[in-house]
């Protein structure tokens, strides 16, 4: 049975579906709900990691069911709001999302979608009402529709392409910095001589959805990818790579390695690509050196987000920057066989240092960790902003929601998200040695000795 | 019977024939509200807007040492979320819901929740808001409400929104304030007023409700400002209050009436104080029903001059402006404009309902052509109208600024300016001046398309809205 959250950062499955939705370009929801649902959305989810989105405004197209929909059934109004959406919406693709209030009354969806590919309509559905989840399984519950609906409205019209590759679990906007993770992602991959497939942001749109089963890897980046690989390892047979966490830094390079590796591309190729990005990266940490010694970089901290940035930022921070894991919180709820695997490789990853990871989305809860952590810096979201404050210790944000932090197109993945992960922490320890000019406390792993 | 016996307040729509779907001429809408009650009309195809569940959360985080549990599937708290990081106030859990809660039953969870939140933060008030899924569920929350206020002494006040029963976000400010007076007002009855006024004050800007009180403190009152940073405390005073006064007649109306036949406490309908015409006759109102005429006529006429002085010789002259606002707000910042000299060519404003009748009236005599569209949240007749009719300005307050802004024209958010009182008009000015000083971001911005065909954009902007066969 789900338990009460203190101030919950996950939102639901419907949320999660549009964000999906709304991150493909040509693809419009119409959401099958009350009026507020997508308000919601808009206020409670895109306002807080930046703001914004495709159409400008909460969800294009809702339904809005009232209280004659909840007593007598809302299927005729789907229909006729899915009608006047195609008729209305610029779009190559409309998908059906439902909400908690039609769920329980019990709408046929199947039935209005089948009415509506009847007319011709491009349309698709899933049922995501907000009882069944949280933002990651409302990604799932997306993926899969379009997975399994979209072959029903014809083949891809393009040539395959050589050497695709699908990127998966990197989540739109629950990942702040979704977008800039993505390319730079994609930017790795073309450098060994592949084509990435994107799937979500600028650019993409449904006929790289059709694109899906001519790849000849999916790369998995989080768990949340997991599902709709193993759906298209049955569907198409397409081997997958599970990345450990989002790679950070010198993690780019091990998994462009394992890549080339899978998919026996030229090695020669691969390694003169690395370390050529390798060798741009090691300039830049040179050039830090002088800040690195003079802002204190070297110090315990606390890490609140989502699984794969706990695993790849922490890596990064502890494995190359010299930092002291103290305090790990992972907020994303990660399913139970992915919490052991986790664990298992956050404890070699971080052998030696006195590591707590703990496995939460409870506000209250992740505050008290904090607050008894002794770290001298947290990276966390927007909630975690007044614990540092209090803790007086310098404060970077790094996860869903944001509160005062605006992001377009940065990321931190790969050699060049290092780089902007050393320059906004730089930023924001320069910026605290103003406020707090000295931190002297004694790392606790040496309080004892 | 009275009113706060029931378990809530009626909709907006049985209160006062709201619209929430209306399209015509200022003129036709005289006409609509002059023959009794108005025929609703429905949506054929509708875009996704605030309901009376966020119009509680809105007020409920705006509320001093409480705790919200907001009983529902964790998405209906998202904007407890957005009021949290906001304003980095307001403590909320979600009850979490999951598909076998909406089959069974949560009450049990519902308990639970409620005494370890109490545990862990001590509040002095908590608030049960209700859902959507606990709505058709019909879950017990009173029985939950009434056993735990004696087991943990705790006032618990239960908020009954739907998200479906009426089509006006509105309706949720007074579902929400119908149960905090009902909780906190203390029992029905004349009682001993003090020398205090109420001044209701809803989801306004601190800045509006800061001016709202250096104005009213230079007459000399002792306020009781409600609900806004209101503490359990303010509900039990505003019982006892000698007058209420609002920042927004429409969206305080319920409250005001509350106050007025369950405690005697006189409330009077006074525009919204937008712009230096309006922010007079607010004044006056004031000052008339508590005799203080001459001081209010002296606040008005020193703030009116300081005013003046600060926006010189700004214009608007030869300006043809778009209104997309609450609609105490439009009206206001309509006669704004006008003192300003410009044209107001078009307003969407979000509901309108009897109470609107005498600014109709008032309007319709000076602008009887004027388009007057009743819409929440709807951009795409938006985007239809303001196609047709491309005005020189967009005054909005809306969530779809971002999208209506890629008409190019120059748009200037209302939500997140302080407009009210004398401050607010330079503010406003000032806001306004810039806009048209530089227009180069919406010109760049106009670079993107709206999302509508073209085939829409050719219909008539009317085309969705239907009468409703019953």
């Amino acid at each position: 049975m789900a338990h009460h959250i203190d101030s919950s950062r996950n939102s639901c499955a419907l949320h999660g579906a549009l964000q999906v939705i709304e991150a493909i370009e040509g693809v419009v929801p119409v959401v099958h709900s009350t009026a507020g649902c997508g308000a919601q959305h808009y206020l409670g989810v895109n306002r807080l990691n930046t703001g914004g989105e495709r159409f400008g405004g909460p969800a294009v197209s809702s339904s809005n069911i009232s209280e004659k929909h909840v007593v007598f059934g809302g299927s005729s109004r789907l229909r006729e709001q899915l009608k006047n959406t195609v008729k209305i919406v610029e779009g190559d693709l409309y998908v059906i999302v439902t909400g908690c209030a039609t769920e329980m009354v019990g709408d046929d969806i199947p039935a209005m979608n089948k009415e509506g590919r009847d007319q011709d309509f491009p349309v698709i559905y899933a049922n995501t009402p907000g009882f069944r989840g949280d933002v990651h399984q409302g990604y799932q519950l997306a993926i899969k529709a379009l997975i399994e609906q979209l072959p029903d409205l014809g083949k891809s019209e393009q040539p395959p392409v050589k050497g695709l590759v699908n990127i998966l679990g990197i989540l739109p906007r629950q990942d702040p910095f979704w977008e800039g993770n993505l390319k730079e992602i994609g930017r790795l991959i073309e450098g060994i001589g592949l084509t990435p497939n994107l799937l979500f942001g600028y650019g993409q749109g449904v006929a790289d959805w059709k694109r899906i089963p001519d790849a000849l890897l999916n790369i998995v980046v989080s768990v949340w990818g997991d599902a709709p690989a193993l759906l298209l390892e049955e569907r198409y047979g397409t081997p997958r790579l599970e990345l450990e966490g989002l790679p950070v830094g010198a993690a780019a390079g091990r998994f462009l390695y394992k890549t080339s590796e899978l998919l026996q591309l030229d090695s020669r190729r691969t390694e003169l690509f690395v370390q050529a990005e390798e060798r741009r990266f090691d300039a830049q940490l040179a050039a830090l050196a002088d800040t690195w010694y003079r802002a204190g970089f070297q110090r315990e901290f606390a890490l609140a987000g989502e699984s794969a940035q706990v695993a790849g930022i922490s890596e990064f921070l502890s494995g190359t920057l010299g930092l002291i894991p103290r305090t790990l919180i992972i907020t994303d709820n990660p399913p139970e066989y992915a919490r052991e695997a986790l664990l298992t490789r956050l404890t070699s990853l971080l052998n030696g240092f006195p590591t707590e990871v703990s496995f939460t989305e409870d506000f209250a809860e992740i505050s008290d960790l904090l607050r008894s952590s002794s770290a001298a810096l947290v990276l966390g979201s927007g909630l975690e902003e007044s614990v540092a404050a209090g803790l007086g210790v310098p404060f970077l944000q790094i996860s869903f929601p944001l509160s005062d932090r605006f992001v377009l197109s940065r990321g931190y993945a790969g050699f060049r998200g290092a780089v902007t992960l050393l320059e906004d922490l730089g930023s924001a320890l320069l910026t605290d040695r103003h406020h707090n000019p000295v931190h002297q406390q004694l790392p606790s792993a040496l309080a004892f000795l | 019977m009275s009113l706060l016996k029931a378990k809530a307040s009626r909709t907006r729509e049985k209160q006062l024939d709201a619209l929430n779907a209306w399209q015509g001429t200022l003129f036709s809408a005289l006409t609509e509200f002059s023959g009794g009650e108005p025929v609703k009309r429905i949506r054929t195809f509708s875009q996704s807007t605030e309901d009376d569940l966020l119009y509680a959360l809105r007020v409920l985080a705006g509320i001093r040492d409480s705790v919200v549990v907001i009983h529902a599937p964790r998405g209906c708290a998202a904007a407890a979320l957005f009021h949290q990081v906001e304003s980095g106030r307001g403590r909320w859990i979600v009850t979490n819901l999951d598909d076998r809660d909406t089959i069974m039953g949560a009450d049990g969870k519902l308990r639970k929740a409620v005494k370890e939140v109490n545990q862990r933060y001590k509040p002095e008030l908590l608030f049960i808001v209700s859902s959507p899924v606990v709505a058709i569920n019909n879950d017990d929350i009173q029985s939950v409400v009434e056993e735990l206020h004696e087991e943990l002494e705790l006032d618990i006040v239960p908020i009954y929104v739907t998200g479906f029963a009426s089509h006006h976000a509105v309706t949720g400010y007074d579902t929400t304030l119908h149960s905090l007076l009902k909780y906190l007002g203390g029992k029905k009855g004349k009682r001993p007023h003090d020398e205090r006024v109420n001044l209701l004050s809803i989801a306004e800007h601190p800045h509006d409700r800061n001016e709202a009180e250096r104005l009213l403190g230079a007459l000399g009152l002792e306020l009781n400002t409600l609900p806004d940073d209101a503490s359990k405390n303010s509900f039990r005073q505003a019982a006892m209050a000698r007058l209420s006064v609002s920042l927004d007649y429409g969206a305080a109306h319920y409250l005001g009436v509350c106050l007025r036949d369950e405690y005697d406490v006189p409330f009077i309908g006074t525009p919204r104080p937008v712009g230096l015409g309006a922010t007079g006759r607010w004044l006056a109102g004031i000052g008339n029903a508590l005799e203080l005429q001459d001081a209010a006529q002296r606040v008005h006429e020193e703030e009116s001059e300081k005013v003046r002085h600060s926006i010189g010789d700004f214009t608007l002259k030869g300006l043809r402006v778009y209104l997309s606002l609450s609609p105490a707000t439009a009206f206001g910042v309509l006669e704004l404009v006008e003192e300003l000299g410009g044209e107001v060519v078009g307003i969407t404003v979000s509901r309108l309902d009897q109470l609107h009748k005498g600014a109709i009236e008032e309007l319709s005599g000076r602008h009887p052509a004027i388009l007057i569209h009743v819409a929440d949240g709807q951009p795409f007749e938006e985007v239809n109208i303001i196609k047709r009719l491309s005005p020189d300005l967009y005054l909005g307050d809306s969530l779809h600024l971002a999208q209506v802004g890629r008409l190019g024209m120059p748009v200037v958010s209302l939500r997140d300016l302080p407009v009210l009182g004398y401050q607010g008009v330079t503010a406003l000015a000032r806001r306004i001046s810039t806009a048209l000083l530089n227009r180069s971001f919406g010109e760049a911005l106009s670079r993107t398309s709206v999302p509508y065909k073209d085939g829409w954009l050719r219909r008539s902007p009317n085309w969705h809205i239907k009468k409703e066969v019953k």
